[in-house]
């Protein structure tokens, strides 16, 4: 935290609104992220931005797994502790050249592990929903993970919007959790060149703000093809599926209402026996009030989604445990010098040294984990067959969506399908940050995922929309919930028009 | 250049189908030795496979051509080279494989400090082409080596020891740079079919231009597997010798190996005491070299790269590229690479006697320019470098020349002229307009061979972009015309027919005894007065025309009144 650059920037005088805007989330920043802890480093407010450019006056927020060359690139992780980029990833470059100001970097999970973004060097982000200022209380709750510092920001009102990424539903998740907007564009479609890989097939750069509106304006900005991700995908294809979910969009709905006609399914697999029951009945209600607006309610089944969630922690731990092999204190990270008991003459136990020291538990994990799903023994029983699940879970997928695949090499046929799937984002609400502690060591967190992991294996849009309920049971206010919007390949902005539907139809009665 | 482990060899060899049939090697009879060749090619594209920094030579500045993706930043993503692709489809369409419409890229991880991201991307489970061969002509009875695959991969950093500062250096100049690793199956069965065997692949690959094929400097690398057998059974085990850098030097470790090979086997198969009689000698004669050189076989101790991970189980964890997944070839892209290959060695040697077919008698001349053309500096992204044999149809062109007095004029006088200054072809510094028009000199008699072979040193020694004839005027080679001779010449000035006669007429004089001889009927001796005639000339005479004037004048024609 630079704290001395906001006190000295918010002295200057007020210039214009958005200059008062920059300011004012500086200063918010100034005086909540101490008991949030959702930046790590925060920039100096630019101080020429010209007014007439696409996102001028926003001041959004960055995950510190994304590359800046002009604050550091941690990670979260010991071993990039004062790792500066010396260059900025795409879409960082693309909001700054559309007059975006990024306001720092923000907490997340080391290296994007982890679903409640307690495996930080920088300590664990807290939930703006219950955040004390003084120390951890027992009633203080998980922001989420991995892009928890992003979802707090944006939640505790600490900037416009924020950048995350989502892997398998670090984006969603902590949204949920937090109670704002999180949208996972479809692979693809933004840039991941600067996005330091956790598991290239799956990383995915996402967005969180407090309205769709904000989401739209930033996402239609960065959603371009880049010579410098080989895994973007391709203008035409692109406008292919664009132009289909328009029409779509178009074809049997008018201005006031897209749900008029929209077919929406509900994936029967998504209300697994760990989900709360304080989930369920809010977003019964979400699809009552969608009903009764005109949408087409379906039930649907996506057979395979039980295997997803294993299948996503074999693929991503072993893509993890390749792309972290360049840290090894040689390439990348702080040399640790092997002790005097340490046999020299084995070249891998110089490199265990830096390892063990600069990884944390949860990244330690997942590489052994990966490194195992790889062997020449398991790679058949695992990596394999993970892919297999994975081919199963986009299959599902495709085959209940109205609109076919474009970013495979054999888009399937328009069929008699659903438009969008809507389901709970998560199984529960934010857990207290105390109780997370004891979950550390062990698998039951990664269940959180499960109902986001499938959207991540296809490589769909998927948008978490908050349920704000007026009142609980017991009167007060209720934890955040999220309920999740997910469409086909490429159909990012017929999903994110049902997002503002339904955010449009809350407060729940 | 992967190991798999030792089991897998047994089963491989197990189903071993030898389409060789055995022929007795007198160094080693009785014995089979059969060999393997994989070679790794620096592809000669400009830029690198996955990056857009350049390519680097080894007289580079160490990590001058690095780019963030080479470093391994964080964050940072491939981005295939389809020119360095390009080349290696030429050389797989050269090497009559079949391309893999569908090919994928994989990572290959292991620790080492020339390794920057810790894994290697290459292609592990589906490669770029395969099932070609190499036919190998140069042998006294040819063979085909059939080409198992070819793959595209990164190479390394490349890290060098400094033993006083007793330290590593890394040069990422070489890091991510495109080779192609090229896999023969086990077809060859001596040092001497191996040596053919890359000398035939260097000159596929520098017809193709798609590598300068350098052993010397590390553009083509080669790891030979040698296993020796008796007569009969199946191959022995498969043992790997890395890091050659010579065709000669493999030749010779094969050799090597193969003695040894057989050497130990045979004892493994002698009578107990036999082995330990050895055993004694060994160990009473430490400084002997057998016990070092037996214990090469062992696996363990004498592949190179098991020296860097020799104690973890080399297990290279392949995995997909989650990045670069598949590399599509569409049928159209592989035809126009096929459309457009440069000619193959043999097929270029025959291309050009269909077109001058009066070469055919100077088969040995026509191999020499050959073997200049194919190497010729190879250019990047497989452009064409100006070779020896398109400087030799230049020349033959326009205006229209005789074939044969160029190849003659080339093979024989330019090029030995350059390799006495140590200059490659390319290094050349006449044009072929100059060249041309010197042998057109020659041709119209207008300069003799002499002066033409004066004139072409001089013009190598002081290059200039002046034309031969002016030259050879400034430098008065220009021929002397007999009175009967054309008149070409006749810019020289003074009238060039008077010019001859006077020479030849002063030679009667000065050479009375000589001339005695010659009228007494010693025909030898006119070889004498042409001599002096000649010298007098500088070489500017026709030796044909002045002996007829000498002869002439000589023998009692001087009678001519117009003298």
């Amino acid at each position: 935290m630079r704290i001395n650059v906001i006190r000295k920037c918010s002295r200057r005088p007020l210039q214009s609104l958005s200059y008062s805007t920059r300011v004012q989330h500086r200063e918010i920043i100034a005086a909540k992220n101490p008991s949030i802890n959702a930046f790590v480093n925060v920039s100096q407010p630019p101080r020429d931005i010209p007014q007439d450019l696409p996102l001028s006056g926003l001041t959004v927020a960055v995950k510190d797994n994304i590359a800046t060359s002009f604050l550091p690139t941690t990670c979260s992780s010991t071993m990039l502790k004062d790792f500066v980029s010396p260059f900025d990833a795409t879409v960082v470059k693309i909001l700054q050249r559309n007059g975006a100001d990024i306001i720092g970097k923000t907490n997340c999970d080391e290296f994007g592990m982890g679903s409640l973004n307690i495996h930080s060097v920088h300590g664990p982000v807290k939930n703006p929903f219950n955040a004390s200022k003084e120390g951890t209380t027992k009633d203080e709750r998980a922001a989420g993970g991995s892009s928890g510092g992003s979802a707090a920001a944006v939640a505790a009102g600490m900037c416009d919007a924020a950048l995350g990424t989502d892997t398998g539903g670090s984006v969603r998740l902590p949204a949920s959790y937090c109670g704002v907007i999180g949208f996972k564009p479809s692979y693809g479609l933004v840039s991941r060149w600067g996005v330091v890989s956790y598991a290239d097939s799956l990383d995915t750069v996402g967005l969180f703000a407090n309205d769709i509106p904000t989401i739209q304006r930033v996402f239609d900005q960065i959603a371009v093809y880049d010579g410098l991700d080989p895994t973007s995908a391709p203008v035409e294809i692109r406008e292919k599926a664009y132009s289909h979910s328009m029409e779509r969009l178009t074809s049997q709905k008018t201005e006031t209402s897209i749900l008029e006609g929209l077919k929406i399914g509900i994936p029967q697999e998504y209300f697994p026996s760990e989900m709360a029951s304080s989930i369920v009945e809010p977003i019964r209600k979400i699809i009552q009030a969608l009903k009764s607006r005109g949408a087409e309610i379906v039930p649907v089944s996506l057979p395979s989604t039980s295997y997803a969630l294993s299948s996503y922690y074999v693929l991503a731990s072993a893509e993890a445990s390749s792309n972290l092999a360049r840290y090894d204190g040689i390439q990348y990270g702080k040399y640790v010098e092997p002790g005097p008991g340490v046999d020299l003459s084995k070249t891998a136990q110089v490199y265990a040294q830096t390892r063990t020291a600069n990884f944390g538990q949860e990244v330690k994990k997942r590489i052994l984990l990966g490194t195992y799903a790889l062997s020449a023994d398991a790679f058949g029983n695992y990596f394999l067959q993970a892919q297999r699940i994975r081919q199963l879970v986009k299959d599902d997928f495709n085959a209940v969506f109205s609109i076919p695949n474009y970013f495979t090499d054999m888009p399937g046929s328009v069929k008699d399908g659903v438009d969008v799937l809507i389901h709970p984002s998560a199984i529960r609400t934010a857990p207290r940050l105390a109780e997370s502690e004891d979950e550390k060591s062990s698998l039951d967190s990664y269940v959180q995922d499960v109902l986001t992991v499938p959207a991540s294996l296809a490589g769909l849009a998927a948008l978490s929309v908050p349920v704000v309920e007026t009142t609980n049971k017991e009167g007060a206010q209720a934890l955040p919930i999220g309920v999740s919007v997910v469409g086909q390949w490429g159909t990012d902005d017929l999903v994110l028009s049902v997002g503002r539907a339904v955010a449009a139809i809350q407060p729940l009665v | 250049m992967f190991l798999r482990p030792l089991a897998v060899h047994r089963t491989k060899h197990r189903l071993f189908h030898d389409l060789r049939t055995y022929k007795e090697d007198p160094r080693w009879p009785g014995w089979q030795v059969i060999i393997g060749i994989e070679t790794h090619a620096q592809i000669k594209s400009r830029r690198k496979l996955f990056s857009d920094s350049f390519t680097s030579t080894p007289d580079d500045t160490p990590n001058t051509n690095v780019s963030a993706f080479d470093a391994a930043f964080p964050g940072t993503l491939p981005k295939t080279n389809s020119k360095a692709v390009d080349l290696a489809l030429r050389t797989s369409l050269a090497l009559r494989c079949k391309i893999n419409a569908r090919s994928s890229f994989d990572r290959k991880h292991y620790f080492y400090s020339d390794l920057t991201s810790g894994y290697q991307i290459t292609q592990q489970y589906s490669p770029l082409a395969r099932d070609g061969e190499l036919s190998l002509h140069s042998l006294d009875s040819p063979i085909t080596v059939r080409i198992k695959q070819i793959q595209l991969e990164q190479d390394t950093a490349k890290s060098t020891f400094d033993s006083r500062g007793s330290r590593s250096q890394i040069d990422l100049n070489r890091a991510g740079t495109g080779l192609m690793e090229i896999v023969s199956e086990p077809d060859m069965r001596s040092p001497e079919e191996a040596g053919a065997y890359v000398r035939a692949l260097q000159s596929i690959l520098r017809a193709m231009g798609s590598s300068d094929g350098n052993m010397e400097q590390g553009s083509l690398r080669c790891d030979v597997n040698v296993s020796v057998n008796r007569k009969g059974d199946p191959p022995g085990t498969r043992c790997e010798i890395k890091n050659l850098n010579s065709v000669r030097f493999m030749m010779a470790a094969i050799s090597k190996m193969s003695c040894l090979q057989t050497f130990s086997l045979k004892l493994i198969n002698q009578p107990a005491h036999e082995i330990k009689r050895q055993k004694e000698f060994l160990i009473s004669n430490p400084g002997s070299s057998v016990p070092q050189e037996t214990r090469g076989f062992n696996e363990d101790t004498f592949e190179t790269f098991r020296l860097r991970s020799k104690e973890d189980a080399p297990d290279y964890r392949y995995m997909p590229d989650p990045n670069l997944g598949t590399l599509a070839l569409s049928q159209s892209r592989i035809d126009e690479i096929r459309n457009n290959m440069p000619p193959l060695p043999w097929e270029l040697r025959s291309k050009i006697l269909d077109k001058y077919p009066s070469l055919k008698d100077k088969e040995q001349s026509l191999d020499v320019l050959l073997n200049v053309d194919n190497g010729r500096e190879v250019g990047f992204d497989g452009e064409d470098g100006a070779g020896a044999v398109e400087y030799f149809e230049r020349l033959c062109q326009a205006p229209k020349r005789d074939p044969i007095v160029i190849l003659n004029w080339m093979t024989h006088e330019l090029l030995g002229q350059l390799a006495a200054r140590k200059q490659s072809f390319y290094q050349n510094s006449l044009t072929s307009e100059q060249l041309g028009e010197l042998v057109d000199l020659l041709q119209d008699k207008i300069i003799t061979g002499t002066s033409g072979k004066y004139l072409l040193r001089h013009m190598l020694d002081n290059p200039s972009s002046k034309s031969p004839k002016e030259i050879a005027a400034e430098l008065q080679l220009v021929a002397i015309a007999s009175s009967s001779g054309t008149s070409k010449a006749s810019d020289a000035g003074s009238s060039p027919s008077s010019e001859l006669e006077i020479l030849c007429k002063a030679a009667i004089s000065e050479l009375p005894s000589e001339v005695a001889a010659f009228r007494a009927g010693n025909k030898n001796v006119l070889n004498k007065i042409l001599g002096h005639v000649m010298k007098k000339s500088r070489g500017r005479a026709n030796a044909k025309e002045v002996r007829h004037i000498v002869e002439k004048l000589a023998l009692g024609d001087n009678h001519n009144g117009d003298l």
